[in-house]
């Protein structure tokens, strides 16, 4: 993978150590990592940046923070065909109301893939390559 | 016992004759020859079961003496004997309340027939009136438990409505009347699903139907204008149940329908549920952070060598730390809950020295910041009613607090004076402050200001609450001023 084509991806987390580590993780394998400490910084960097990926934590500044902003970015034409995967122990973190719906949940945020917290770079990258191997959305 | 007899005659013939004939029968006979004779009997404490009156008695007349016989033993039989047998004399004696009349001249046939008669209607008479007496105190019996029943339901907190086989209804308590917004009496009798078939309580209400013989089990949310407490804003959550009840033979006399407010239950279950998910949530951050600060190290992502990973280990280490910090405090809190309805009051403690060692284990981490730790003590303060663990516990949390969010060149200031209350121990620093809003929330469970100043300094949110539960169980109270940017002062009041 070349400099010219590299791949931007946008992660979303509130723990700043987490967000450092996918910077060394995913940068050593050519990709431009950006980060965002919660909500308000992503929306504020993705008015100039348009990543390949976003991976937004579900648990920031409230218990559904995550899928507000990913039901948000959705809506926008620039983001339509964006891969949305949501970290979260969605059970867990957000009560029976949550998970008893989650696929109406995933249709109404239109998310990619959910992943269980703690997530292993290791299964992201696989994510990562998985998603932007295949075709873009419609 | 043989039955008991008194003949009062002022002739001796007949007294004699009588008293013969009848102790043949094996009575018991007396005899007295004129009314007050008979009277004086009775006074002396003779009891007879059958009285034989002369209508003409040289004292008093016999309708007289009948009278007040009557009045004496009211259960005893009474048989009018008289020469003059006439109609007139029978119709007004038996007005007069004389059971039998046995006219002279008499058979011994005559008198032995008449009192027989008269013992055996005497029998039948005091089981009557034994039953009436018997039926009478059941009936108060039963009087009284159903007025207990009633006032019994009526108070219970818990609404209750009672509804017959045809589905009327056929009782509502006051907590009932309540939640339907309805009086009692306004609802007796009628059909309780149509009565009632609006609102919230109607499918309950439906399944009082007389053809509706399942029992069901409601959760239902009424609104809090039907609450009992004014001013009670959130919605009232019931759990209703509805059950038939049968007579012994098992044959269906109505149904009963009991609502319990569950509200506080269901409140405590939410903030229970509320705190699990946050503490997961706690509990899995730190982890998330270390399993990729390792991963990153198991992939060499930033080479082979150590030193560029050294920051990451560093904070790896903090995150363990937090993550013990957070296990301590949990278990703190737990041991404050336990002990929480333990009112003996601690044993008197000489609050000085517990807060010179404390502060004195902060030095080290407010020298790194760099902030100036300072104690300043009241000469002679009194000793206070508190645990020696609990008030190191509250100071190392305030003086960790103020060394943490402090800025480097900052100031923590300890100081205890005496107060008309107690001691007043306050812990003041120059560090980033709180916002106005964000005060009141301080305490509250996990509650953390999020602000880029407190994004990389370690905390749980737990450490004032469990100052101001330990505060509280002391009998004091926890006191906070502060200004963004500028510093805070938390202050504790001890009564002494």
């Amino acid at each position: 993978m070349g400099v010219t084509d590299a791949k931007k991806l946008l992660f979303i987390d509130d723990d700043q150590d987490f967000l450092e580590a996918q910077e060394a993780f995913f940068g050593a394998r050519g990709f431009v990592v950006l980060t965002a400490g919660g909500t308000d910084e992503a929306l504020r960097l993705l008015e100039s940046e348009t990543p390949d990926m976003i991976f937004i934590d579900l648990m920031m500044e409230h218990f559904d923070s995550g899928f507000t902003l990913a039901h948000r970015l959705r809506r926008e034409a620039r983001f339509q065909g964006t891969p949305l995967v949501m970290l979260s122990g969605v059970a867990a973190e957000t009560g029976k109301d949550f998970s008893r719906d989650k696929e109406g949940l995933r249709s109404w945020s239109q998310l990619d893939d959910f992943v269980d917290k703690p997530a292993s770079a290791q299964r992201l990258l696989k994510i990562v390559e998985r998603r932007l191997a295949a075709p873009g959305r419609g | 016992m043989a039955a008991s007899i008194l003949v009062v005659d002022d002739e001796p013939g007949i007294r004699t004759g009588v008293r013969e004939i009848l102790a043949l029968e094996g009575y018991d006979v007396e005899a007295a020859d004129c009314g007050r004779a008979a009277l004086d009997l009775i006074d002396g404490g003779n009891a007879y079961d059958v009285f034989l009156i002369d209508y003409r008695l040289p004292d008093i007349d016999g309708l007289t003496l009948l009278q007040s016989i009557q009045r004496k033993a009211p259960d005893a039989m009474t048989c009018m004997i008289t020469a003059y047998a006439n109609i007139e004399t029978a119709v007004f004696a038996t007005r007069q309340g004389v059971d039998v009349f046995l006219p002279k001249p008499f058979t011994p046939d005559d008198l032995v027939g008449t009192v027989e008669n008269l013992l055996g209607y005497k029998k039948l008479r005091d089981e009557a009136s034994a039953l009436r007496a018997a039926h009478e105190a059941s009936l108060l019996e039963l009087a009284s438990e159903k007025s207990q029943t009633h006032s019994l339901v009526s108070s219970l907190r818990d609404g209750v409505l009672v509804a017959n086989r045809q589905g009327e209804i056929a009782l509502a308590n006051r907590a009932m009347e309540e939640l339907l917004g309805a009086e009692a009496d306004s609802l007796l009798g009628r059909q309780a699903s149509v009565a009632l078939a609006d609102g919230v309580l109607a499918p309950a209400l439906a399944s009082l139907a007389p053809d509706n013989p399942a029992p069901g089990v409601f959760e239902v949310e009424v609104d809090a204008a039907s609450g009992r407490q004014a001013g009670d804003a959130e919605p009232r959550r019931l759990f209703i149940k509805v059950n038939g009840f049968y007579d012994d033979k098992g044959a269906r006399l109505g149904s009963i329908l009991t609502a319990v407010d569950i509200s506080a239950v269901r409140r405590m279950a939410m903030e229970k549920a509320r705190f699990t998910r946050t503490l997961v949530h706690e509990l899995r951050a730190p982890l998330g952070a270390l399993k990729s600060i390792i991963e990153v190290m198991q992939d060499r992502s930033l080479g082979d060598s150590l030193e560029p990973y050294a920051k990451s280990l560093a904070r790896a280490n903090e995150r363990i730390d937090g993550l013990g910090e957070l296990i301590s405090d949990l278990l703190s809190l737990s041991s404050i809950e336990h002990k929480g309805t333990d009112q003996t009051p601690a044993a008197p403690l000489d609050v000085a020295p517990a807060i010179r060692e404390t502060v004195d284990l902060w030095k080290d981490r407010a020298a790194a910041v760099p902030v100036a730790l300072e104690v300043d003590l009241q000469e002679g303060l009194p000793p206070c009613a508190i645990a020696d663990d609990d008030l190191r516990t509250i100071l190392t949390n305030l003086v960790g607090n103020a060394v943490k969010y402090n800025r480097a060149g900052g100031k923590v200031a300890v100081s205890a004076r005496r107060t008309p209350e107690g001691i007043a121990l306050a812990v003041r620093d120059t560090g980033i402050g709180i916002a106005a809003e964000n005060v009141a929330r301080l305490g509250e469970e996990f509650f953390r200001e999020k602000k880029p100043e407190t994004k990389r300094i370690e905390g749980n949110g737990l450490g004032l609450a469990i100052v101001k539960r330990l505060v509280g169980h002391a009998g004091g109270r926890l006191e906070i001023s502060s200004r963004a940017g500028e510093g805070s002062e938390f202050r504790v009041i001890l009564p002494c």
